[in-house]
């Protein structure tokens, strides 16, 4: 079974479109193509994982925009159930140019991306000046889907801007510089260049630049906060916003293991989340130290989250109460630990482990990795740690597909 | 001068040069290279554009090394400032003999002598306009994107030319999947359009990737196929002063495909 979709993509919605891919491609070269009923989603999370991107584009923001379920004839009982298109879709060399901002913004008057599953084909067909038309069929592979959960409504610290200034913020910054400080207190916020212990100051060129609360759209700092996270994934998401003029909201915690910053933009065609993980440096005074972690769990000293044989997965934050339903995000489902065996499954199918949440219920505040993989919800999950918590989730999910995908793994 | 721009887009592991004297309308030089009994480029610069042109004998030919003859003509580098020019004499005395050429710049004249060689025998694609099945011309500006563009993890390069939809398309299957660039007889980059016949061809994408360079330096293409699917590729290339020369490119086909195996 699958999706089929079609969808066309034209005028001023075109530059926004390439802008959305722009932006992912900064966070990886490749990215889950999700089209559903309601839009077409598209995510992208790095090879450290710190850092997840997703854009849903509703379908209003297509000229057209058609989805229809393809359910294959299946066994009795069970109910023809739309079933997913999730495809991972590469930049490559005929990618690349296809999807290139400047291609789109310049020569591409029309774009128009069709799937079949049945061809297993995602075409994309350009319609060019000078009536030259473009197309490329790509063959693609199902794969697990990709999702995050953010509860940006925990978050204490909260920043609304247009995107213009935070581009004029960035601009002062060199390309070459990595990370940035983000420090907030109720008077004021600052953005100043990450510098490691041991950087030589007298050959560093540090920037900083400091913003007062009027400048922004909406302020709200409930606590003071230092948080440090890389500005290269972020510049995509400030030239897509600006693309679409929908002011910028910073969603982020005092600094602590495992907390990430988000950036979100959000109208009424589309919503898009880039979710960073922040560096947090526990020995500075006034910020206290998070009390984190399982003995089990290996406490990098960079909240990175590295896959790897050797590597013991790091969430960047844990499962989180009430759920917003919509199609970008879906409820958490209960994951727990997993031994070295179990990780090779993780990476053969490309999914993000959340094992953190089990240990700690601070970290239920926050974001946390989820995949629909029965493989994983048959791993073996502490049960102390869950509470009430998540018996909620449980309950408060709303699509059929994630409460039969829980209660066969018998997580709880 | 002109030479030089013109040089530099043929370079590949065989090197021919040969100046030829076919008839009046032919007077001029010819670089002529080739690769892998496939595939031909020559290029063609008129007498015309000699401020001197001489030759002596009806026919005259050699072989010589087009990276040797390069690094020759740009021996006072590549980039020319605004108001130096330099000048070339270009000297052949004969078979034996070898090619002289003389370069002055700014008051530095260097003299270089390289070693002629027998020439090869060139293939003889005996392509002529009577049998030419199917030809178009664009504008230059039209193909460069899709040309740059070619993924390379194709072998192939196929072309379609057709009287039917899609008129002329250019068509690349590789790692990732299948790519296919269209144009419409009536785009305004089609000059002229006159396909008889609906053919496909594949060409190795290796060797028609090199002729991007003449693309980008042309204002015209000229596109044609015969019976065999032998390709023609001639290339309208203007210089500074508005002078006209050519370069042109035959390949032979990798495989024909019939409509009916499409």
């Amino acid at each position: 079974g699958g999706a089929a979709m079609k969808c066309v993509i034209g005028g001023a919605q075109l530059r926004v479109f390439g802008r959305a891919i722009h932006a992912i491609a900064r966070i990886s070269d490749e990215f889950w193509f999700d089209p559903v009923e309601k839009g077409l989603a598209l995510r992208s999370v790095n090879s450290s994982r710190s850092a997840y991107a997703c854009v849903f584009f509703s379908s209003m923001f297509f000229q057209q925009y058609c989805w229809t379920a393809v359910s294959q004839p299946c066994q009795e009982k069970q109910l023809a159930l739309p079933c997913k298109l999730i495809i991972k879709v590469h930049f490559n060399e005929m990618l690349h140019p296809i999807l290139c901002v400047n291609v789109l913004e310049r020569n591409v008057e029309k774009c128009s991306i069709s799937t079949s599953p049945k061809d297993h084909h995602v075409t994309f067909q350009l319609l060019c000046r000078h009536g030259v038309v473009k197309t490329y069929n790509l063959a693609f592979q199902e794969c697990d889907p990709l999702q995050a959960v953010f509860a940006k409504h925990m978050c204490p610290n909260i920043l609304k801007v247009h995107s213009r200034l935070l581009a004029d913020v960035m601009i002062h910054f060199p390309t070459s510089q990595e990370e940035i400080t983000l420090s907030v207190t109720p008077m004021k916020v600052c953005f100043r260049s990450y510098t490691e212990e041991d950087t030589d100051f007298s050959r560093t060129m540090l920037t900083e630049i400091q913003l007062s609360p009027e400048e922004f759209d909406y302020f709200q700092v409930g606590v003071d906060s230092e948080v440090t996270f890389c500005l290269k994934e972020l510049r995509g998401l400030l030239a897509f916003s600006e693309a679409t003029s929908v002011p910028v909201s910073i969603h982020f915690d005092r600094c602590g293991k495992y907390v990430p910053i988000a950036f979100s933009i959000e109208d009424l065609l589309l919503e898009a989340s880039f979710i960073l993980a922040t560096l947090c440096e526990a020995e500075k005074e006034g910020h206290p130290r998070l009390a984190v972690g399982p003995q089990s769990c290996c406490l990098a000293e960079h909240p990175h989250i590295y896959w790897g044989p050797s590597a013991h997965g790091v969430s960047m934050g844990s499962a989180f109460t009430a759920a917003k339903p919509h199609p970008c995000w879906e409820h958490c489902q209960g994951t727990g630990g997993f031994t070295g065996k179990d990780l090779q499954v993780a990476k053969a199918s490309q999914i993000i482990n959340a094992q953190i949440l089990s240990q700690n219920s601070y970290l239920y505040k926050y974001c946390v990795f989820q995949f629909h993989s029965l493989f994983f919800g048959a791993v073996s999950y502490k049960k102390e740690a869950i509470g009430d918590t998540f018996q909620s989730l449980v309950t408060a999910s709303d699509t059929e597909e994630d409460f039969s995908t829980l209660q066969s793994s018998q997580v709880l | 001068a002109p030479l030089i721009f013109l040089q530099n887009e043929l370079q590949r592991e065989r090197y021919a040069l040969s100046a030829s004297l076919d008839n009046a309308r032919h007077l001029g030089l010819r670089v002529t290279v080739e690769d892998a009994k496939c595939i031909q480029a020559n290029a063609f610069i008129q007498a015309e554009i000699f401020q001197e042109f001489s030759v002596q004998e009806e026919s005259v030919m050699f072989r010589v090394s087009l990276s040797v003859l390069l690094d020759c003509l740009t021996i006072f580098g590549t980039s020319s400032l605004p108001g130096t020019s330099t000048a070339l004499r270009m000297c052949y005395r004969g078979y034996g003999h070898p090619l002289m050429l003389f370069l002055e710049e700014g008051g530095v004249v260097t003299v270089c002598k390289i070693h002629t060689q027998e020439p090869d025998e060139l293939l003889d694609f005996d392509f002529c306009s009577t049998k030419v099945v199917n030809k178009i011309i664009l504008q230059s500006e039209g193909l460069r994107e899709a040309f740059a563009e070619l993924d390379m993890t194709s072998e192939v390069l196929q072309i379609t030319m057709s009287p039917d939809k899609p008129y002329f398309r250019l068509s690349t299957f590789g790692n990732a999947g299948s790519a296919h660039v269209d144009y419409p007889r009536d785009s305004d980059l089609m000059e002229a359009f006159h396909c008889n016949q609906t053919q496909t061809n594949r060409y190795k994408i290796s060797l028609l990737k090199p002729s991007t360079k003449a693309l980008a330096l042309s204002c015209k293409v000229s596109i044609r196929t015969d019976a065999q699917g032998f390709l023609s590729l001639q290339y309208m290339i203007r210089n500074e002063d508005g002078q006209i020369c050519f370069v042109e490119y035959y390949c032979c086909p990798d495989e024909n495909i019939t409509e009916a195996e499409l």
